[in-house]
C-alpha cells in the first residue's frame, strides 16, 4: 500500500513542484533580505559586508525568516494539496475505487495515506529547514544567531546563541514543525473525506487554514485563539530562546497533536462509513 | 435465508438517491459458473446495482449476500474472492501497465509472479505495451488492462461494468472468447452489464434487463423472444387487407412490402380466411421471430423504459 502511494507520489511530480516552489520562494526571500540590508546601509555597502560589521543579520538570522515564513504560508499549502490528493483526488479521479475492490481494510488505507502525506510533510519541513540553512549559510554568511523583539513576534527580548548552538536548535526544529504541519494536514484529510474534488478539497483547506491564521494573528480574538490550532503553529519559535521553556514547548506540542488526533478521527470515521456513489 | 451455494444472491433490493429511486425490489440468484448480464438503457439502475453488490452503497430494502456475506460488513472478506472492474476505467495514470498488475494484488497480500503477469497482459493483449504509462493508452487498452488486473489473481466471481465500451468489434469478439474461457478454466461467476444488448446476448447463460430501477426481465436470451413469432403477409391490396383485420380486432402495420400481424405465427389459416371474405389474395407468407434487441426494445415499450 504504501510501496504504490509512494510511487505514485513520485510519479505524481508533486514534490519536484514542492521542491521548486521552495527553491523559488527562498530566491525571493534572498531578494528580499538583500534589498532590505541595502536600504539600511544606504546603498553603500553589500550585505556580507554588514555581516562582517557585526550587524544581527547572517545566514541564521536569514534562515530562521526564511524557514519562519515558509513554515506558516508556503507548507501548509503543501500539506493541504497532498491532503487534498490524497482522498478527494482519488475519489474525483475514481482510483479510489481501485483499492476498495481489492482485500484492504479502509482503515488500513487511510493509514497508508496518512502515513505517506506525513511523509511527505516531514521531509518538506526538513528541506525547508537545511534549504534556508544552506542558502543562509553559503549566500549571506556565518556567524551566531541574535534575535530581537519585533512585528513577527519571534521573541519579546534579545536572544543571542551561538553558532553550533543555533544550528542544533534548528535540528530541534524539525521535528516540532512537523509536529505543527500535522494539524493542517490532518485538516486537510479531514476536508479530503468530505469533499468529491481534489481541487475544492485543496480550496477549502487552505481557505479555512488562512482564515484561522488570520484570526489567530488579530487580538480581538483573544478568547477564541486558545481554541484555533494555528495559534500554535510557530510554538517551535521557542526553541530559539536562550532559555528553552521545555514544559510550555511540549505543552503546545501536545495541543497541536490534540488538535491533530480529533481531525484524523473525525476523517477516519468519515471516510469509514461514507458511500462510493 | 442465505443459500451459501450462490455466488450472488439479491433478494428485494432498492436504493432511492433523494428522491429518485434508483433502483426497486430486484432480484437474482447466481450459481457458481454462470454468466449473467446486465442490460438496459442508460440510467436504468446497472451501475447503481454493481455498487450495492460491492458494498459501495447501503440498501434501502432487500439485501444483497455475495458468496454467502454481506459486501457491507465484510467487505475484506468478499474482496479477497471478488474482482470489480468499473466504467470508465479507473487506473493510475502516471503507473505502467505493468505496475498496475504488480501493485494491486499486492493491496490484497498477493505477490504475483512475473510470469503470470506476463501472461495476463498477453492474455488481454498488452504485452507489447506493458511498460508504458497508462496515460498514453486508448479507451479499449484501459478496458483490458482493467480485465488484466481483475483477474490478477483469479477471483471467484467477477463484475464487469460496461466492459465492452470503448471496444472495437474485434476485441468484443476477443473480449467473449476470454471470458468463455475463464469460465471453462476456472469456473468463474461472471455479472456484466451493458447497455448494448447484441455485444454480450452469445455470451451470457441469463439476462437481467432492467429499467428505470425495475426489473423488466429476468431469464434466459430465448425466453425473452418466446412468443415472438409474428405473420407477415403478402397482399395485392395491403391498406384493404389492414382495414379487414382491423374490423376483426387484430392489430396490423406494414414493414417494408409485407403486412405484420399481431397473430402468433402459426394462425395462418385464420389470416387467410379473413383475406378469403374480403375477396383479397395471399400472394406470401412467412412467421418473423424477433431478435433479442427487437424483444428487448419490445419489452422496454410496453414497460416503463424508453422506446
Amino acid at each position: 500500500m504504501i510501496q504504490l502511494e509512494i510511487l505514485r507520489l513520485w510519479r505524481s511530480r508533486r514534490p519536484l513542484l514542492a521542491e521548486a516552489a521552495i527553491l523559488f520562494f527562498l530566491a525571493m526571500m534572498l531578494l528580499g533580505f538583500y534589498t532590505y540590508a541595502q536600504t539600511k546601509t544606504g546603498g553603500g555597502a553589500d550585505f556580507r559586508y554588514t555581516f562582517e560589521n557585526r550587524s544581527y543579520f547572517n545566514g541564521l538570522t536569514f534562515a530562521i525568516y526564511a524557514f519562519y515564513f515558509g513554515f506558516l504560508l508556503i507548507l501548509p499549502i503543501f500539506v493541504a494539496t497532498e491532503g487534498g490528493a490524497q482522498i478527494a483526488g482519488d475519489t474525483s479521479r475514481r482510483t479510489l475505487l481501485l483499492f476498495l475492490t481489492r482485500p484492504v481494510g479502509r482503515g488500513r488505507l487511510f493509514l497508508g495515506k496518512l502515513a505517506v502525506a506525513t511523509g511527505l510533510g516531514c521531509l518538506l519541513v526538513a528541506d525547508l529547514l537545511i534549504t534556508s540553512l544552506l542558502i543562509g549559510l553559503l549566500v549571506v554568511g556565518w556567524g551566531d544567531l541574535d534575535l530581537y523583539p519585533g512585528v513577527l513576534q519571534m521573541t519579546d527580548r534579545h536572544q543571542h546563541l551561538g553558532q553550533s548552538q543555533a544550528l542544533l536548535r534548528f535540528a530541534y526544529a524539525w521535528p516540532a514543525a512537523t509536529v505543527a504541519l500535522f494539524a493542517p494536514l490532518s485538516l486537510s484529510l479531514l476536508i479530503s473525506s468530505w469533499a468529491r474534488s481534489a481541487v475544492n478539497a485543496v480550496g477549502v483547506s487552505v481557505a479555512v487554514y488562512l482564515v484561522l491564521y488570520v484570526v489567530s494573528e488579530i487580538h480581538f480574538f483573544q478568547d477564541l485563539r486558545p481554541w484555533l490550532f494555528t495559534s500554535h503553529m510557530a510554538y517551535w519559535r521557542e526553541l530559539f530562546r536562550e532559555e528553552v521553556d521545555w514544559p510550555s514547548l511540549f505543552r503546545d506540542g501536545a495541543k497541536l497533536m490534540g488538535f491533530s488526533c480529533l481531525f484524523l478521527a473525525l476523517a477516519f470515521h468519515r471516510f469509514r462509513t461514507r458511500e462510493e456513489r | 435465508m442465505v443459500q451459501p451455494s450462490a455466488a450472488l444472491l439479491l433478494e428485494g433490493l432498492g436504493r432511492t438517491f433523494g428522491t429518485r429511486r434508483a433502483l426497486w425490489d430486484v432480484g437474482l440468484e447466481m450459481a457458481p459458473g454462470e454468466i449473467v448480464g446486465l442490460v438496459g438503457p442508460n440510467g436504468a439502475g446497472k451501475t447503481t446495482l454493481i455498487k450495492l453488490i460491492a458494498g459501495f452503497l447501503r440498501p434501502d430494502a432487500g439485501r444483497v449476500r455475495v458468496l454467502g456475506m454481506c459486501p457491507r460488513r465484510r467487505s475484506r472478506q468478499v474482496m479477497e474472492r471478488v474482482r470489480f472492474a468499473f466504467a470508465p476505467p479507473p487506473l493510475f495514470e502516471p503507473l505502467t501497465a505493468r505496475e498496475h498488475l504488480v501493485h494491486l494484488p499486492r493491496l490484497g497480500g498477493t505477490e504475483v509472479s512475473r510470469s503470470e503477469i506476463d501472461r495476463a497482459l498477453q492474455v488481454v493483449g498488452l504485452d507489447e505495451r506493458a511498460d508504458e504509462p497508462v496515460r498514453t493508452f486508448s479507451t479499449g487498452m484501459r478496458q483490458r488492462l482493467t480485465l488484466a488486473q481483475a483477474i490478477l489473481p483469479m477471483p471467484e466471481l467477477l463484475v464487469l461494468d460496461e466492459p465492452t465500451e470503448g471496444l472495437d468489434p474485434l476485441a468484443v469478439l476477443e473480449l467473449r472468447s476470454l471470458l468463455v474461457l475463464l469460465r471453462e478454466e476456472h469456473n468463474l461467476t461472471i455479472l456484466l452489464s451493458s447497455h448494448l444488448l447484441v455485444e454480450i446476448e452469445e455470451l451470457v447463460d441469463r439476462m437481467l434487463v432492467l429499467s428505470n430501477g425495475e426489473t423488466l426481465f429476468l431469464g434466459t436470451p430465448g425466453e425473452l423472444t418466446e412468443h415472438t413469432a409474428r405473420l407477415r403477409l403478402k397482399v395485392d391490396r395491403a391498406e384493404a387487407a389492414q382495414e379487414a383485420f382491423g374490423e376483426r380486432g387484430i392489430a396490423s402495420q406494414m414493414v417494408g412490402d409485407e403486412l405484420e400481424l399481431a397473430l402468433d405465427g402459426t394462425d395462418l389459416e385464420g389470416a387467410r380466411a379473413i383475406l378469403r371474405a374480403r375477396g383479397l389474395a395471399l400472394t406470401g407468407f412467412r412467421t418473423h421471430r424477433a431478435t433479442l434487441e427487437e424483444a428487448l426494445l419490445e419489452r422496454l415499450r410496453q414497460g416503463k423504459g424508453r422506446p
